[in-house]
């Protein structure tokens, strides 16, 4: 069950090994060790991290790591698209840099370490020590067993610097977007849409651009595409691949050695096509790491996990207008568990759950937020997730408005049950709620 | 101090420059995403109030001012270079540089090349040969539209000032310049515009008494230095309000935004609990209420929390029931309306049109006369060789290759063996 | 002596029962210009197939250009072929929807990359720069088999293999051929080994061989 778990972990980290070997060809034995102490490193680091700090900061601090190396590539990729499209582009210090030793250690280690936590993070700590000491000298193997796979690969298989890292993170965002806590795609494309939204904004006025009443309406639908549900994901997925689309680019863009000394024109087609093979050599990694991203979206957009999806409960007001849910009913409000509700007034409908948070705080919210369109939340382990945009909201947090939280709702908590004004119910979903409803729907 | 001022030039010089501000900015706005929703809006504040972001912003289009000119004399030179009027040859501006232990004249080589398509020049020893457009114009029109496109950002964050203004047909209307003339006419028409479906004009006469402003929707107008952005239609109600407690009746001019019809704008009696809804009823026929004038209102008159009463009546018109009187003196066509002041907007535009022109002769000259050169010197006992393409850079290569092997190995003469 | 580009001892080339070439000891210094004569069936092809790398040997050894052809692979073998040898047949094998200088330019493409104006230069030399555009059928023999020459020779090889490539064409066309070859020779400095039927067009050799049934029977040196 455990190994199961770990597939895609044990995959990545195979793969990371083996880019990193054929990356530094000359620093093998560096690169090895350094993989696997910062493996090692990353495993216990991320063990403590747990034990004082369980719960969403841990994962978010990690996320935000891998996030951080997502960054990174794209900084990679914008210089090597320069590099190999401009003339006297000055990056050399920055060649240099990856060609020393102190790089080639210092990568590994960091890509173990990332590697580790995240294992640590599919395992839990629960399983103690030991467990993880396993995990450490299964990595340990792999390394090893990697070392010999690499010899196996053909010697004109080459791996160039922004390839490498590239191939690296890649691999670290699919081994993390199989954990749901981990995720990046999401919250990606959930930004995306807002910049896209905000932006659009700020360049119609900006731009003195008159509003929809002066425009026509088909060509109005068309600016509202900008403001629909999908804006977020295929944007995302422009952000999610372009690093490693451009550092393909620049590698097939890259210039042809000068063989205009050579006075024999097979001799000079001999190393033209040579310097071609070797650029369509480079170009197999960044092509790999196209798929893998393209794994990790998937995996982020489907994810393998069941949700706890219970159906709304339909609930009515007493004769003061106040809604009252008994703590032990026929649901126990208590049990950590989602309980949906659904309440409707005077023609209008307004769903809502209630919900104990891991602090042992009831709170009433909205089955929908204040962003997307309010298709609701599930519940999976340690957060509930928006249905719309597949946003990840750890249940510390539900309860707190903002973003793509749910929208909290004033209750009272007395002995025998919680108390809910069905008109502020009625009144926050249809402010709230209708409005985005509109926005998202009525704009198309 | 020099040693500052080379930095500085350095930074403005620098191609690495854009690249390294935009990605400080992505970084700050990451940063900005962990505390706020309002990301973007909150970086905007900051790049206005704080000194330090405006600076790295404008380094943006000093840097790109900076490439213009470079870019100018580089091309210049270039090109006499490549004309054989001057001795000075930078190796690095090419592609491929290589030299023969060979000499020759040229001249064979000059119509081999004007043989396969080539303009050439040859002067005492040099011999340039080109083909095809530079698309530097291209190049230049495209960096100067970067160069607008972020000026007018900088000076739009920088200098923007906006004034909303309520535009009434029949009144006069104030702005921080004083006092306009009297809105003569506000009229809303259906237009076969490709982009626009509606056409606004405000006639305003001006404050001087002579002649008038019209403003329409876009381009903006611009009215004393500031351009007209109309944001919403709305109506200027007169009305006159009696309730058993208010006898006296209330009298007042409401600017309500309640265009299109079915939405609602709130007035409130002042010292009394009556607040009065007001919408504007949509008429049975296709017709725009605003641009016929024909309106009728709907209102419902809250006390406190509580409905009193609701109905409608039209221009005009009045309501009576239990006491309450409201009767619709006159409605007036307003338009809420920005008065911008923002330069930067016009470079942005500006932009605009430049990026399109240089798309424009940038693609089809890429495509089907992409510029190659080559050019060769004689020295005393030696040939020194320079080749460059902006496009099918193979054939071009081909070509300077086989001159090279025709000038080493004379093989010229050759040609003399058909059948 | 110049070294010797091709040397065999015993080489040996059975079908099945027929031995097309018995052992046999050659030896060719480079830049010499070899002819080879026999009947129908003696064996001329099978050592020029053998010599190309188009064929291997049954017994006996076989090194050419200092590389033993035995000892390469497959692909090395291919790689042989591609940067070692030019080859031109009595049937021209030419691709009949390309043009002269496409055919050309296949051959570079087959080899590293192709160049225009590389392949434009090789037709010029053998004197069809006015027949740049033509496809093979709209080419005399004569040309034809130039367009095969300028193909043999545009990837510079050591080595020129012509099995019978005069065999289709008239004596003035033969002669425009032989003429061009010889000139190539003289700028390029590579070896020829051509198959001939005929007495006058071995004459341009330095040297020819005779082959019957296989064997080496009688060799004659020329003094042009
Ligand atoms: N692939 C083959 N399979 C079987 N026998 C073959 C094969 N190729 C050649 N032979 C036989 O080997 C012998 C030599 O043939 P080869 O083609 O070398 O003769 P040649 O001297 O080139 O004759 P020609 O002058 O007619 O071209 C012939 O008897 C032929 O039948
Ligand atoms: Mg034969």
């Amino acid at each position: 069950m455990v190994a199961i778990k770990l597939i895609p972990h044990i995959l990545s980290w195979v793969g990371i090994v083996l880019i990193l070997l054929r990356g530094f060809p000359e620093r093998k034995r560096v690169v090895a060790v350094a993989v696997g102490a910062g493996f090692a490193l990353g495993v216990a680091g991320t063990f403590f991290l747990f034990r004082s700090f369980p719960g969403d900061f841990s994962f978010s601090l990690i996320r935000d790591v891998v996030g951080g190396s997502f960054l990174l590539l794209w900084g990679i990729a914008v210089a090597s698209i320069y590099r190999s499209t401009v003339r006297n582009f000055p990056l050399s210090w920055g060649e240099r840099f990856f060609a020393s030793i102190f790089f080639a250690g210092v990568g590994a280690f960091m890509s173990g370490m990332i590697a580790g936590a995240i294992s640590v993070c599919r395992l839990g700590t629960s399983g103690g020590m030991l467990m993880l000491l396993i995990l450490v000298l299964v990595a340990c193997v792999l390394v090893f067993e990697s070392l010999a796979i690499e010899r196996l690969l053909p010697p004109s298989f080459t791996v160039s610097n922004s390839a490498l890292m590239a191939g690296v993170v890649a691999l670290l965002l699919f081994s993390s977007s199989s954990i749901l806590r981990l995720d990046l795609f999401s919250p990606l494309s959930m930004k995306v849409m807002k910049f896209t939204h905000d932006f659009v904004h700020q360049f119609f006025e900006s731009m003195l651009i008159p509003d929809h009443l002066f425009i026509h309406i088909h060509l109005w639908r068309y600016i509202g595409l900008l403001f629909g549900k999908e804006v977020g994901f295929w944007g995302g997925l422009i952000i999610w691949f372009a690093p490693a689309i451009l550092i393909a680019l620049a590698i097939s863009f890259e210039r042809l050695p000068s063989v205009a000394h050579i006075r024999q024109g097979a001799q000079r087609r001999t190393v033209v096509a040579t310097a071609i093979r070797a650029r369509r050599f480079r170009l197999v990694v960044p092509g790999i790491t196209i798929l893998v991203l393209a794994g990790a979206g998937y995996q982020s957009r489907f994810p393998a996990v069941e949700y706890w999806d219970p159906k709304p409960i339909v609930i009515s007001a007493g004769p003061s207008g106040e809604i009252v849910i008994p703590l032990k009913g026929e649901v126990d409000l208590k049990d950590g568990k989602l309980h949906k509700y659904l309440f409707s007034q005077g023609g209008k409908e307004a769903r809502f759950f209630v919900l104990m948070t891991p602090t042992g705080q009831l709170t009433v919210d909205l089955d929908a937020c204040a962003i997307c369109k309010p298709d609701g939340y599930g519940q999976t382990e340690g957060t509930v997730l928006c249905y719309y945009c597949k946003t990840l909201i750890p249940l510390e947090t539900v309860g707190k408005p903002g973003g793509c939280n749910p929208v909290p709702i004033h209750f009272t908590e007395k002995k025998d049950g919680v108390y809910i004004d069905g008109l502020t119910l009625i009144n926050t979903w249809s402010t709230t709620v209708q409005t985005t409803a509109r926005v998202k729907e009525g704009s198309k | 101090m020099k040693r500052l001022l080379r930095i500085i030039w350095a930074i403005l010089f620098s191609r690495a420059t854009p690249p390294f501000v935009i990605g400080f900015f992505l970084l700050v706005y990451v940063g900005i995403a962990f505390i706020t929703d309002e990301t973007l809006i909150a970086l905007m504040r900051y790049t206005r109030t704080s000194f330090f972001l405006t600076a790295m912003l404008a380094l943006l289009p000093l840097n790109f001012a900076v490439r213009l000119v470079v870019e100018t004399i580089g091309y210049l030179k270039m090109r006499r270079v490549v004309m054989v009027s001057t001795e000075d040859v930078q190796p690095g501006l090419f592609d491929e540089t290589v030299e023969l232990t060979v000499t020759s004249s040229f001249e064979q080589l000059q119509s081999h090349l004007e043989a396969l398509g080539y303009k050439t020049r040859r002067i005492a020893g040099a011999l340039g040969a080109w083909r095809g457009i530079s698309i530097f114009p291209a190049r230049i029109l495209f960096i100067a539209g970067v160069f607008l496109l972020y000026a007018g950002i900088l000076i739009s964050l920088t200098t923007r000032t906006s004034e909303r203004v309520a535009i009434v047909e029949g009144e006069k209307f104030s702005s921080s310049t004083g006092e306009s003339g009297i809105v003569e006419r506000i009229t809303f028409e259906p237009s076969s515009g490709l982009i626009l479906a509606k056409k606004l004009s405000m006639e305003v006469a001006a404050s001087s008494g002579k002649g008038k402003n019209v403003f329409g929707v876009y381009p903006p107008s611009l009215y004393q230095g500031a351009f007209v952005y109309p944001r919403y239609l709305g109506i200027g109600l007169f009305f006159n309000f009696t309730a058993p407690e208010l006898p006296a009746g209330y009298e007042t001019f409401s600017p309500l935004n309640i265009y299109p019809p079915g939405k609602e704008a709130t007035s409130v009696i002042p010292g009394s609990p009556y607040r009065l809804v007001f919408s504007l009823v949509g008429p049975d026929d296709e017709t725009d209420p605003y641009t016929t004038g024909r309106m009728n209102f709907n209102f419902k008159l809250l006390k406190g929390k509580d409905l009193v009463l609701t109905g409608s009546a039209p221009r005009g018109g009045e309501f009576v029931r239990d006491g309450y009187r409201l009767a619709f003196r006159d409605s007036r066509r307003l338009v809420i309306t920005d008065f911008i002041r923002d330069y930067g907007v016009l470079m942005i535009w500006a932009s605009g049109i430049l990026f399109v022109i240089a798309g424009c002769f940038w693609l089809p000259v890429r495509i089907f006369f992409p510029r190659s050169e080559m050019l060769f010197r004689s020295g005393p006992d030696r040939i020194q060789a320079f080749s460059r393409a902006e496009g099918r850079g193979r054939k071009h290569e081909g070509v300077f290759h086989e001159a090279l092997d025709l000038l080493e190995m004379r093989r010229t003469d050759r040609k003399s063996f058909e059948g | 002596m110049a070294t010797a580009i091709i040397e065999t001892t015993s080489l040996t080339r059975n079908y099945g029962d027929i031995c097309a070439l018995k052992p046999l000891d050659l030896q060719v210094p480079e830049g010499e210009w070899l002819s080879v004569m026999g009947h129908s069936g003696s064996g001329k092809s099978t050592l020029m197939n053998l010599v190309g790398g188009l064929d291997r040997p049954s017994a006996g050894s076989l090194q050419v250009g200092g590389k033993d052809l035995l000892a390469l692979t497959e692909d090395g073998l291919a790689r042989f072929r591609r940067e070692f040898v030019g080859i031109i047949f009595q049937q021209h094998h030419l691709v009949p929807y390309l043009s002269a200088v496409e055919n050309v330019m296949m051959a570079q493409y087959f080899h590293s990359v192709p160049d225009e104006a590389e392949a434009r230069l090789a037709l010029e030399r053998v004197g069809l720069g006015h027949r740049l555009k033509n496809r093979p059928g709209e080419l005399s023999g004569g040309e034809q088999q130039r367009v095969c020459i300028a193909r043999a020779i545009i990837n510079s090889p050591k080595l020129l293999l012509g099995d019978e490539p005069t065999g289709n064409l008239d004596h003035k066309s033969t002669v425009m051929v032989m003429d061009l070859l010889k000139e190539l020779r003289d700028e390029e400095r590579f070896t020829i080994i051509m198959v001939t039927h005929n007495q006058e067009v071995a004459a341009w050799g330095d040297r020819t061989i005779y082959l019957d049934d296989g064997v080496l029977v009688r060799e004659e040196r020329m003094n042009s």
